[in-house]
């Protein structure tokens, strides 16, 4: 490493505070350090602080390894294996789209084959900090939907490893189906190898390691990670897998609290040394030849996250606005799309790839919070047709789990399908509701009874839910909001 | 947890707890990020959306739980 401290200190300061520029507007910190490299990188014109992206790499790939690893040490891998079918399902539905447009767009770029993959796993795999961040920023941490988006996440970081797995043969210069085999069997060996340390090991791992003193903890551990990191690179299984499984196995020792918080701001400062390093190696003229395919992926991935987004709502019964905002948060893409393409570059893959993922992931990087934030507008034009039930009334509402009257929910259902009250009256309903604390039916706000209000005006039962056939959204009069029982609660296993 | 408070697991964020306010006053979930930051959400039951949201980190968390909890009473 040759570039001096003044560079350095420059080119990261500079990321830093357009990073804090871009918080004004809205904007992650990925794509505004992306920026700082490209323009302060010697691709483009105007002024060049390093000459070349190599004197970073040291620098660099500690970020790489860093975001890895501490993905895997704050990954709930009880919560993965707890979260049902349905999530799976979803999360399967997402990643199969967006891996699959992926290939076919790369596939049709016609770079190569192992080119294609990369280009699959780039675009498939949406950027965690970038959809947490949107969820923290846009106040959606007590929506329905938000425990299912962070569930998506989550399993694609699973799949990550495995695709991580599968890429380090591809990656690999193996040239005859021997060598091809060797290397898969090799890179998957010692997948379970470290899933087995983490399994069985991680108490003498979490021995060695443990210190009472932070500063011990701290040296302890990256040397640990790097160690293991590099051994992984050494038998050709990249560094990126090696690094996510010791941080899975530190997730299980008993100082996993304490490692995330003081691996922390390691990874934050050089993950930004990370991505600014990428932007160094991009060429402005490299832009502009693939500035159309950049936009089709963009465009691609739009679409495949929509659809998701309702199979997904479909799948969980939620509704227009809850579908929305799942395919509008997760999409953006980030750091796994640049970690995929630089072990790419690295084992000597079709340059264009760089500049085609760094338009690309700019691109959805700015678009992401844009467009989150007025999912109430795209939520208009999801027809019901799509989703389970039917939302006439309830499109654009807010879905909320953090109803605290569910307790009070003692019945689900009923036979009874008229309004008792308008009967006696000798007048018709619009539509009618069940309390569900006391099994009464009543007809809605527009009909002329409005027996259901009523009800509730009378005995402060708190939720209704829609009797109509295809519905069955509930409603609670107290916090005016559609509800539902939190994730992986079903409605019938509430108390009482 | 208590009575009237429900806990929900954010996966990658933190833990959500929901603390009922009683039926005219609304509700607040109170978000414990794993970075030590909290999210303060208060809805007074207008919609499903919040009405207000406030950021606090740790050490701001814990002097206005010491003033909710009526052992802080500097000068």
């Amino acid at each position: 490493m040759h570039a001096d401290l003044v560079a350095i200190g420059a080119v990261v300061l500079a990321a830093g505070l357009l990073a804090r520029a871009g918080r004004r507007i809205g904007l992650p910190s990925i794509p505004c350090y992306l920026v700082v490299g490209i323009l302060l990188g010697p691709g483009t014109p105007g002024p060049v602080l390093i000459e070349d992206p190599a004197e970073l790499s040291v620098l660099a790939a500690l970020g790489l390894v860093l975001l890895l690893f501490h993905l895997g040490v704050e990954f709930p891998v009880e919560q993965v294996l707890g979260s049902g079918r349905r999530l799976f399902l979803a999360a399967g539905c997402y990643i199969g789209l967006n891996v699959t447009a992926g290939l076919l767009l790369g596939f049709a770029l016609g770079w190569g084959t192992a080119e294609a993959l990369v280009i699959a796993g780039g675009l498939g795999i949406s950027s965690s900090a970038i959809a947490t961040k949107l969820l923290i920023e846009l106040h959606r941490l007590t929506n329905a939907e938000t425990p299912v988006v962070l569930g998506i996440i989550v399993i694609e970081d699973l799949f990550l490893a495995f695709y991580l797995a599968l890429l380090a043969p591809v990656l690999s210069d193996a040239t005859s189906p021997l060598g091809f085999v060797r290397d898969v069997a090799i890179s998957f060996g010692f997948l379970v190898l470290l899933f087995a340390v983490a399994r069985y090991g991680a108490r003498a791992v979490g021995a060695l390691v443990g210190s009472r003193e932070d500063e011990l903890l701290a040296v302890l551990v990256v040397g640990l990670v790097l160690l293991v990191a590099g051994l992984s690179e050494q038998v050709r299984v990249s560094d990126a897998i090696g690094a996510l499984l010791i941080g899975l196995v530190i997730s299980r020792t008993r100082v996993r609290e304490r490692v995330e918080r003081l691996v922390l701001p390691l990874r934050d400062v050089f993950a930004a040394v990370f991505f600014v390093t990428f932007g160094l190696s991009i060429d402005l003229g490299a832009l502009e030849t693939v500035a159309l395919p950049a936009a089709v992926a963009v465009l691609a991935t739009l679409t495949c996250n929509l659809a998701a987004g309702v199979v997904t709502a479909r799948l969980f019964g939620l509704n227009q606005r809850a579908a929305a905002n799942i395919g509008l948060t997760v999409l953006g893409r980030g750091e796994f799309s640049l970690i995929l393409v630089t072990l790419a570059i690295g084992a000597g893959l079709d340059g264009r790839i760089g500049p085609f993922i760094a338009l690309y992931v700019l691109g959805l990087a700015v678009l992401a919070p844009l467009l989150a934030a007025k999912s109430r507008y795209l939520a208009r034009f999801i027809p019901d047709g799509l989703l389970r039930s039917r939302w006439r009334y309830v499109r654009e509402e807010t879905i909320s789990t953090a109803c605290t009257h569910l307790d009070q929910i003692s019945v689900t259902g009923t036979d009874l399908r008229e309004c008792p009250q308008c009967v006696a009256e000798g007048h018709g309903w619009v539509q009618l509701r069940l309390c569900l604390t006391c099994g009464a039916v009543g007809c809605c706000d527009d009909s002329v009874g409005k027996h259901a209000s009523a009800h509730f005006t009378r005995t402060r039962h708190p939720i209704v839910e829609s009797l109509e056939p295809g519905e069955d959204w509930r409603y609670c009069y107290l916090d005016r909001a559609l509800v539902r029982p939190p994730l992986g609660r079903e409605p019938d296993a509430t108390p009482r | 947890m208590g009575h009237g408070v429900q806990v929900q697991d954010l996966p990658g964020i933190g833990k959500r707890y929901d603390l009922d306010l009683g039926q005219r006053a609304g509700r607040i979930s109170v978000v414990v990020r794993n970075d030590g930051n909290r999210d303060l959400y208060v809805f007074t039951g207008q919609s499903g959306d919040p009405t207000a949201v406030v950021e606090l980190t740790e050490e701001q968390a814990r002097k206005l739980g010491a003033l909710l909890g009526g052992t802080f009473f500097e000068g």
